[in-house]
């Protein structure tokens, strides 16, 4: 990746951060000296057995939860409150019922009171993106699961956010579906090259999509590997099957395991 | 018209002509006077007078008043307290306990001491919709308010929604499906209470004309009125329910 003008300032430092929780007598530690960074354009996966905090940690980097310590840095600027440089995915695909497809995919424009027509215009690019051109005017009843969860990637993605954060973004759907999802997002990060950082659970998923693999242990959750993935890109589901991909994916897995070791 | 409507309105037409020729058997095989039961054609023709010389609308209209006020009045404070109660935990803790107690108390019997403190006039009766209407209302938005996912809460924070974003792109939209359910119950329980504040203390209104035939033993008005009152509730009923179509059409796919 060509980082090195910026290698003095990653899109998003964090820094010895933790959070713990009063919780009757004594204190619940969540997450301890949590320490990364991403570049700009970098895909990160972030695994760990469930129950760990991920989520949490999305949600601080995100500005919807605070630490107890450490920082945050995106861009540059301290992440003290929830902030539209950031697009989040949710593990379900958090629709809003009452608006049709493009409703939903123009909302983060339409909150910050933007251009009727060019929100529109946004919304048509990134449904094309997606696939789901012809489903402007469906509501979310009517979408299967892996279709509603790409109408939420798509609205993550409308306000050009700097950074896409995504939960366990595949977490609640069937199998071959998953499976298909991971593609589709792997396609659309190489039409878009946004910095992502995704919790998942799947191998897999990680290796095939993320330019890096942190793992984490169980709570409090620190990072205990980190797994560079040097795959060639563009990427294809089909280089799941190569050696030098499963290899890497068993390096995850062997830390993994050492966690439940523990 | 389809089928199936045509279908329903005439299995209703045939029914209501079974009732009244029950009706019309009971009057005749039991031989009741007309001022313990009247014969339909008795009621009819009372129906006809009364809407003849207009005195039923002048009377509609003032029990219409009633409740559409009433009902504005206990809907909207009961929506703005029950929002503030879903989002602070201490008005909950505070006024809670008050809230349910004073639903075993039972409106009718309040209903004099509103006429005592506000008079004989419209503006009791309306007192007594709204305190009618109140409560259930009042925890439909409660539950509809608590019911939005917290997902979507911090969705909306992400994007920086302000205040009034929250509330009326996320809130009120998320609840109104709670909403419009608590509002259906409120609107046939307004009736009622327009009718029990007639009752207490009126000199206009259905529930004054109910008064009226009780006391002068014109039984053939006493079904009028009760009659004109099943039609306003039914009807406000039903624009509830056809507002509550058209709102949340993207519920029904």
């Amino acid at each position: 990746m060509d980082s090195t003008a910026r290698k003095s300032e990653p899109l998003l430092r964090v820094e010895g951060l933790s959070l713990s929780y009063q919780r009757g007598d004594g204190r619940l530690s969540v997450l301890e000296q949590i320490e990364f960074e991403v570049e700009e354009r970098e895909f990160l996966a972030l695994v760990g057995p469930s129950g760990c905090g991920k989520t949490t940690l999305l949600k601080l980097i995100a500005g919807l939860e605070q630490p107890t310590a450490g920082q945050i840095h995106l861009a540059g600027n301290p992440v003290k409150r929830p902030s539209r440089s950031v697009g989040f995915v949710f593990q379900e695909p958090t629709l809003m019922d009452w608006r049709t497809v493009e409703a939903n995919v123009t909302l983060p424009l339409e909150l910050n009171g933007g251009n009727r027509k060019r929100a529109r215009e946004e919304a048509q690019t990134l449904l094309d993106l997606v696939r789901l051109t012809g489903f402007e005017d469906a509501y979310p009843a009517q979408l299967s699961g892996g279709m509603a969860q790409r109408v939420a990637l798509a609205r993550a993605l409308v306000h050009d956010p700097q950074l896409l954060l995504l939960d366990e973004p595949f977490g609640a759907l069937d199998a071959l579906t998953r499976e298909r999802m991971g593609r589709e997002l792997l396609r659309i990060w190489q039409a878009r090259r946004k910095t992502v950082v995704m919790v998942t659970h799947s191998v897999p998923e990680a290796v095939l999509l993320a330019d890096r693999v942190l793992v984490l242990g169980p709570r409090p959750a620190s990072i205990i590997a980190e797994v560079p993935v040097d795959l060639p890109r563009p990427r294809t589901a089909e280089m799941r099957e190569t050696p030098a991909c499963s290899q890497v994916a068993r390096r995850v897995r062997d830390a993994l395991e050492q966690v439940d070791l523990h | 018209m389809s089928r199936e409507q045509l279908t329903r309105i005439g299995l209703a037409l045939i029914s209501f002509g079974v009732f009244l020729g029950l009706w019309q058997a009971v009057v005749r095989l039991g031989g009741y006077p007309a001022f313990i039961l009247p014969p339909p054609q008795a009621v009819a023709q009372r129906l006809v007078s009364l809407v003849a010389s207009g005195t039923l609308w002048r009377h509609v209209q003032v029990t219409l008043k009633e409740i559409l006020a009433g009902l504005a009045l206990g809907a909207v404070t009961a929506t703005v307290l029950g929002y503030l109660l879903a989002h602070s935990p201490l008005a909950e803790r505070l006024l809670a306990p008050y809230i349910v107690a004073s639903q075993s108390v039972p409106t009718v019997a309040i209903a004099p001491l509103l006429v005592i403190w506000f008079g004989t006039g419209i503006l009791s009766k309306i007192l007594v919709c709204a305190l009618i209407v109140f409560f259930p209302i009042l925890v439909n938005t409660v539950v509809g308010v608590r019911s939005v996912s917290q997902d979507l809460r911090d969705l909306m924070r992400t994007l920086q929604a302000d205040r009034w974003q929250m509330i009326w792109m996320l809130e009120v939209p998320a609840a109104l499906p709670t909403l419009l359910a608590g509002l259906k119950v409120g609107a046939t329980l307004a009736v009622i209470g327009a009718v029990v504040g007639e009752f207490v203390a009126s000199d206009r209104g259905v529930g004054y004309l109910l008064k009226q035939g009780q006391q002068l033993y014109d039984t053939p008005l006493v079904f009028v009125g009760i009659a004109t009152l099943v039609v306003m509730a039914q009807a406000l009923y039903g624009i509830v329910a056809l507002a509550e179509r058209g709102l949340l059409r993207w519920q029904k796919h």
